[in-house]
């Protein structure tokens, strides 16, 4: 039954096309932007991961960067750099503002960094330098590109000129670019320019990140104290629950598309096959090897549609970074594995009507050539 | 025409699949682009009901929910002092995130002075903050969390009450939600800061010579307000009008798909028919015609029946789920059909091929 299953899918090529071609598509659909979202969730917590502090301090209450404010007096740097196990501490200034490069505006996070860093600093420098100092400021190289500008042009940042000393590289994502200048230039903006947003706390070796975190909230007033993970994981829940609802609306409609795709391919073949499986009956087929033939039809076409899906959705990882710096796709273990659920479902699906037909058919209709 | 309609009503499944495809495709592609339609219009909203017809922004800053501006202290008095200046009201505003039940909900906060404006615009429950640790709450976001007048919410830390409840300032992303410009103040650590300014204009004078006048000031970035609008709506449409085109690509790729399969295997099953028809001298224009004729009743069918689908879907997602706003427009219609027969004729390019390769002696040696 397997083979004549096989056989029969295979004998109309362009029908077959076009059922892989619909499944691969839906599957794509929920794959690729799973996979958006997963490169958005990773690449927003690249500064964080690469900051090189192992403690993330923030205003109380404030447990994340992204669409977040956070500022407190600059002085609490002090009592913070006093908790037993604090090696270093760098206050930072955040705050989203745009990066006017010649015509091009870029909304971009603005990190104000002290002349003298321990952490924080862009990670990746593409040419140039990595701390801006006074005056200066590191922008990431696509966007500097893009732009046609290179190191000593010059960019207007939070309404000030600053000449480019350096470009960094995995400083720009789909909604905005991360730029650098030094703190005190940044301080001029601010209504108080006693304040900082983060403290970016580096501890001595052997230190529980987790133990100072809490020895910091105990003992340093008004502040929330995270370890570089604990942060990082917060930053990933607010794009996640962000992109919850949307996520939901995609993937029913990838999945209505691959149940309609797949239900009506499998069904019309079937229907096109009527006289041959009239013949396998008249020939004393049971109706349960003809539901066999059925349902191995569409796992086939299905789990086609699935490699194929996943192999283009693969090739697009590979190919969207090599075109656009601000853009990728990850694809996530989790997501192939939800694909394939949804394939599973679109296979079973897609049987039913057949099944049904196969069921009522006629092995005498062979005999009156309908 | 008759062949065609024959062929396509014999079989009811098929024909109800057919149309069935074109009419899920049709409710895609509409959904979709009210979705999108709605999305701009509850991003601008803020900007469409506040008050004046110029922003004055930090320089640099061209949006108002894409980057944060902050305003040199002196400015709002400058600004007031332009000629042809009636009223100024400063805003100061900034996302944060909410933690509510374990959710990360963004909000755009928005502090006022109620006395002034900026404020919401439709109050449709309680009354406008009268201190520091009072808020108005956007009213999808209070109901999907149970919140309420009275009930207290946590910002940054900080405990504010709910005093009142607005309307027409939520989205599926973010929400408004507004406090006295001096609570915010306190919030981000900024005593006297202003995001914005909203400008209007003295009757009886130029806008275009009062903005250039407000221009002149250093150091700001002076637009009309729905210059702004436009910039805001661009920036998201460059993040969502991508995934969204991708989706009404493969919903149109699909539909065109559906229907190509039903004739597809309709015309392969008549095959002899087709051949008699040729045998007896209809030529392959003739047949082109049936195939297209039967591809557009289906097409036309599935789209009239994808527009009824797609209003009753899009009345039943803003009750589900009323953060988004789906805004089905009289032009989407009508760009409905034309996708639906483009659609119509995708499809017919596969069955008249075969029609086209059909011999006339098939029908004899069957």
């Amino acid at each position: 039954m397997t083979r004549l299953a096989i056989r029969n899918l295979f004998q109309s090529r362009t029908r077959l096309a076009i059922s892989v071609g619909g499944v691969a598509l839906a599957l794509m659909l929920i794959l690729a932007l799973e996979a958006i979202v997963s490169w958005i969730e990773q690449r927003v917590t690249a500064y964080i991961d690469a900051s090189g502090a192992d403690i993330w301090v923030s205003q109380e209450g404030v447990r994340n960067m992204h669409m977040a404010s956070s500022s407190f007096s600059a002085s609490l740097a002090a009592s913070v750099a006093r908790v037993a196990g604090v090696a270093s501490v760098t206050p930072i200034l955040y705050r989203t503002n745009v990066v006017l490069a010649g015509e091009d505006r870029t909304i971009s996070y603005i990190i104000g960094l002290p002349d003298r860093a321990d952490a924080g600093l862009p990670w990746i420098i593409r040419s140039g330098r990595a701390n801006p100092g006074r005056g200066g400021a590191v922008i990431d190289q696509g966007i500097a590109e893009a732009s046609g500008i290179g190191l000593g042009d010059t960019v207007e940042i939070l309404g000030d000129e600053f000449e480019v000393v350096g470009l960094s590289g995995g400083t720009a994502s789909l909604t905005n670019s991360i730029a650098f200048i030094s703190r005190r230039d940044f301080a001029r903006v601010l209504a108080d320019p006693r304040v900082v947003s983060f403290l970016l706390v580096r501890l001595e070796p052997g230190q529980v990140p987790q133990d100072v975190a809490r020895r910091i909230e105990a003992q340093v007033p008004r502040v929330t104290a995270q370890t570089r993970e604990a942060f990082a994981a917060q930053e990933r829940k607010v794009v996640r629950d962000m992109s919850t609802d949307l996520m939901a609306i995609m993937n029913l409609v990838g999945f209505l598309i691959g149940l309609a795709v797949m239900s009506l391919t499998v069904y019309t073949a079937t229907l096109g096959r009527r006289a041959e499986y009239g013949v396998l009956k008249a020939l004393g087929a049971s109706n349960r090897d003809l539901y066999t033939t059925v349902g191995i039809q569409a796992v086939v076409s299905v789990g086609l549609g699935l490699f194929v899906g996943l192999a283009f959705t693969l090739a697009l990882s590979a190919v969207v970074p090599q075109f656009a710096s601000n853009m990728g796709l990850v694809v996530s273990p989790l997501s192939v594995a939800e694909a394939a659920a949804a394939s599973l479902v679109f296979a079973g699906a897609a049987a039913v009507l057949p099944i049904r037909q196969v069921r009522r058919l006629d092995p005498a209709m062979v005999f009156r050539g309908k | 025409m008759l062949v065609a309609r024959k062929n396509l009503v014999q079989e009811k499944t098929r024909l109800a699949l057919s149309v069935g495809g074109v009419a899920l495709a049709i409710m895609l592609v509409l959904i979709l682009d009210g979705l999108q339609v709605g999305m701009f219009r509850q991003i601008t909203a803020y900007l469409d009901h506040s008050e004046g017809s110029i922003v004055v922004a930090q320089d640099g800053v061209v949006n108002l929910l894409g980057a944060s501006s902050l305003l040199p202290p002196e400015t709002q008095e400058q600004v007031a002092g332009v000629r042809g200046v009636d009223e100024v009201v400063p805003i100061l505003s900034q996302f944060v995130i909410l933690d509510l039940h374990g959710k990360k909900q963004p909000v755009y906060l928005v502090g006022y002075t109620p006395e002034v404006g900026g404020g919401p615009w439709e109050i449709v429950d309680g009354r406008e903050p009268r201190n520091d640790k009072e808020l108005i709450f956007d009213r999808v976001l209070a109901d999907r969390h149970g919140l309420g007048i009275g009930d207290r919410v946590e910002v940054m830390d900080r405990q504010f009450r709910i005093v009142g409840v607005s309307s027409g300032t939520a989205s599926w992303m973010t929400s408004f939600i507004f406090l006295q410009k001096s609570a915010v103040e306190g919030l981000l650590s900024a005593p006297g800061a202003t995001s914005f300014l909203l400008v209007s204009v003295d009757e009886g004078r130029e806008p275009e010579a009062v903005l250039t006048r407000i221009a002149r000031l250093t150091d700001l970035e002076v637009l009309w307000k729905s210059e702004m609008a436009s910039n805001d709506t661009r920036l998201f449409a460059r993040f969502f009008s991508a995934p969204v085109r991708l989706m009404t690509g493969i919903a149109f790729l699909v539909g065109a798909l559906v229907v190509g399969l039903v004739i597809y295997t309709a015309t392969v099953e008549r095959q002899r028919e087709f051949g008699a028809l040729k045998a007896l001298g209809a030529p392959n224009r003739l047949l082109y015609l049936v195939v297209l004729a039967q591809a557009l009743l289906a097409a036309l069918l599935g789209t009239a029946i994808g527009t009824g689908l797609a209003q009753a879907a899009s009345a039943v997602i803003m009750a589900v789920r009323p953060q988004f706003l789906v805004v089905l427009e009289a032009d989407m219609t009508g760009r409905a059909a034309v996708i639906g027969l483009a659609m119509a004729l995708v499809a017919a390019l596969l069955p008249a091929r075969v029609v086209a390769q059909l011999a006339p002696a098939e029908v004899f040696r069957r």
